[in-house]
């Protein structure tokens, strides 16, 4: 076929199939979405639907981010639910009534984060365990903890935070959305990223090239950990309430987000722009089957099924692409 | 002098435990050990158990499910709506629902061997869709036959008693028979043990690793669905979320009874001393009025502290 003689282009569009992929695929969930609402509503959706998409995407995104970078070293985050509870049930119960003492807050929260996502790293890294069973563990514990801190649904999430994180009149959110890009495109350029990848790949190779997989995992989960706080905050701002198992879905809509984005699960491969672009997709399809009159209650259903048909297309599709390359 | 191999050490060890976690509850509440308080334990255990069978046949091979909970959810609301508590109905409930686990196990273990998907999340997707199916079906449990009960007959199966012993003893005690022969003097057995060592070496030694793959997974289902039966048959009526605690438990007790999570080496008995330990500290527990989430962070740490004395992986640091 192409061959050796490939245009930059093809090249480029090869390498970064992924993206390509996720792009499309957001293109066509959001032309299903705008045909499906016009039907149903006779016009077409405004800028409180774009709002309303961006803020209930932004926790998703963090998440994704968080388990991105920890699938990126071959692993596989089970306790970014627990940590998202945890850290949402922490908001909802300290942030405090100034914007000084909330601002304060949210900086120990995000803290908080980084030493849990330390803590399945150090397992892992310096443990030698599997990043399931760790993270599973760990996920018991985070809940257990997270209802500790806020035994029933409510606490209060002060309206100044909630105006900064969720603002309902303006779309700040793509902001966000833009400093989570821009963090990866800066984060890419990075040695860190590059160990990330390289252990991702063959963890013995790069540690024959002088990485450390040790200080690579601690510091690709610490960095995970602060992220699931980071949504922990944006569903506490999102939901002006708190309630310590909200956020146990974001363990299995994180990895949909990551898959869909084309991360590979076997590591080393994959941009977290494509986590971002996924959570987006994931948040179109709960707005798709919401305005197509689907019920609910068979979401989770949804969620599983493209989860497998993902996965199964972006082996096949990286698989042919490899197969191409070889050739 | 008799020496021990790891694993039946480990299982030995799980045995220990589960005989010192009695004495302790003795100490926190005494009458603890009583006869009827100890089989009231041991029930509960055989729920725990019997998930964790499928859980050891998949571990074996390094694998994992993480769909038992929605599968034992969706299996024990399938006995309750389609035999409505009649005992004519029961049987052809009973076959429905096994057949039920059966096919979901296949199909996981389908995605996994054939699909490529990873197990992790094949299972984690399986989870999600059975719960959808089972939440729209049953109409988030507002469906006329969702109040159903169970059969007397299958009530009986688990709260009945025979020589003494309740009934659900005697059936964990059968599968412990069946499942320690499987594994352990048939060509199945042998070869679950051989792919958990290495999977590509049986490959090219002959083995069919993808039938074998899907086979075990198949198994999961079916335990997870058996256990589904049991339980409904226990509480009487089936609700929503009541498999949850189990995909936790079930792992625990693969983890706590000394089973390899690499695969490749780990005994049923290991298991079943490893679901009655696990059991007994929850009693205690609740003996002790630990609160829920106290329990939960116990759990958590106890897996975490057996890991790190069984589960590190081999190689550089």
């Amino acid at each position: 076929m192409a061959g050796r003689s490939r245009s930059p282009l093809a090249h480029a569009l090869a390498r970064e199939v992924g993206l390509v992929l996720v792009s499309v695929l957001l293109a066509a969930a959001v032309l299903l979405y705008v045909g499906i609402y016009l039907a149903s509503q006779q016009r077409l959706p405004g800028s409180c639907e774009l709002i309303t998409t961006v803020n209930n995407t932004l926790p998703l995104i963090f998440a994704a981010l968080a388990q991105a970078l920890v699938v990126m070293t071959r692993g596989l985050d089970l306790s970014v639910g627990g940590m998202v509870d945890l850290t949402n049930a922490l908001a909802a119960q300290y942030l405090g009534a100034t914007p000084a003492h909330a601002l304060a807050v949210a900086a120990g929260i995000l803290l908080i984060g980084a030493v849990l996502g330390f803590l399945n790293g150090a397992l892992v890294a310096w443990g030698r365990l599997q990043p399931i069973l760790v993270t599973l563990a760990t996920l018991s514990i985070f809940q257990g903890l997270a209802i500790w801190v806020l035994p029933q649904p409510g606490g209060s999430v002060p309206e100044f935070f909630s105006r900064w994180l969720a603002n309902t009149t303006w779309p700040v959110g793509l902001l966000y959305t833009l400093a989570a890009a821009l963090f990866w495109l800066a984060f890419r350029r990075t040695p860190l990223c590059i160990a990330v990848l390289a252990i991702g790949n063959d963890e013995n190779a790069a540690a024959a090239h002088g990485i450390s997989p040790v200080r690579t995992k601690l510091a690709a989960y610490t960095l995970g950990g602060t992220f699931s706080a980071l949504a922990g905050l944006f569903l506490a701002a999102t939901a002006t309430a708190g309630d310590a198992t909200t956020g146990n879905g974001y363990t299995l809509t994180s990895i949909v987000a990551v898959v869909l984005g084309g991360i590979s699960l076997f590591g080393g491969r994959g941009s977290a722009l494509g986590a971002i672009l996924g959570a987006y997709v994931t948040t179109m399809i709960v707005n798709i089957l919401f305005f197509a009159h689907i019920d609910p209650l068979y979401q989770a259903f949804y969620e599983g099924l493209f989860l497998v048909i993902a996965v199964v297309l972006a082996e096949g599709v990286g698989r042919l692409i490899r197969g191409r390359r070889a050739a | 002098m008799i020496r021990l191999s790891e694993t039946a050490r480990r299982a030995l060890y799980a045995f220990l435990a589960a005989l010192l976690l009695f004495g302790l509850g003795e100490w926190v509440r005494p009458g603890f050990i009583a006869p009827a308080s100890v089989s009231a334990i041991l029930t509960v255990a055989v729920f725990v158990g019997l998930v964790a069978a499928g859980q050891t046949f998949v571990i074996l091979i390094g694998g994992i499910d993480l769909s038992v909970p929605w599968v034992l959810n969706a299996a024990a609301i399938l006995l309750a709506t389609s035999s409505l508590g009649e005992n004519g109905r029961a049987l052809s409930a009973l076959a429905l629902t096994l057949a039920m686990g059966l096919g979901v196990g296949l199909l996981n273990g389908i995605g996994i061997a054939f699909l490529g998907v990873p197990a992790v999340v094949m299972t984690l997707a399986m989870n999600g869709i059975m719960e959808g199916l089972t939440l729209g079906f049953s109409g988030g449990m507002t469906c006329e036959a969702c109040a159903s009960y169970a059969p007397p007959s299958i009530q009986s199966l688990a709260h009945g008693s025979w020589l003494g012993l309740p009934a659900a003893l005697w059936l964990w005690l059968g599968v412990t028979l069946v499942v320690s022969f499987v594994l352990g003097a048939t060509v199945f057995g042998r070869v679950t043990y051989a792919i958990g060592v290495n999977a590509r070496a049986s490959a090219l030694a002959g083995v069919r690793v993808r039938a074998v793959t899907i086979g075990l997974y198949a198994l999961s289902g079916f335990f997870a669905a058996l256990a589904g039966v049991m339980l409904v048959g226990f509480g009487g009526q089936a609700s929503l979320g009541m498999g949850e605690p189990f995909l936790f438990q079930s792992i625990a007790a693969v983890v706590i009874g000394g089973a390899s999570i690499l695969g490749g080496r780990g005994h049923y008995v290991g298991t079943v001393a490893g679901s009655i330990a696990l059991v007994t500290l929850m009693s205690v527990l609740l003996a002790m009025n630990m609160p829920e989430f106290g329990r939960s962070i116990i759990y958590g740490v106890i897996i975490l502290v057996l890991l790190l004395l069984y589960g590190r992986e081999k190689g550089e640091a």
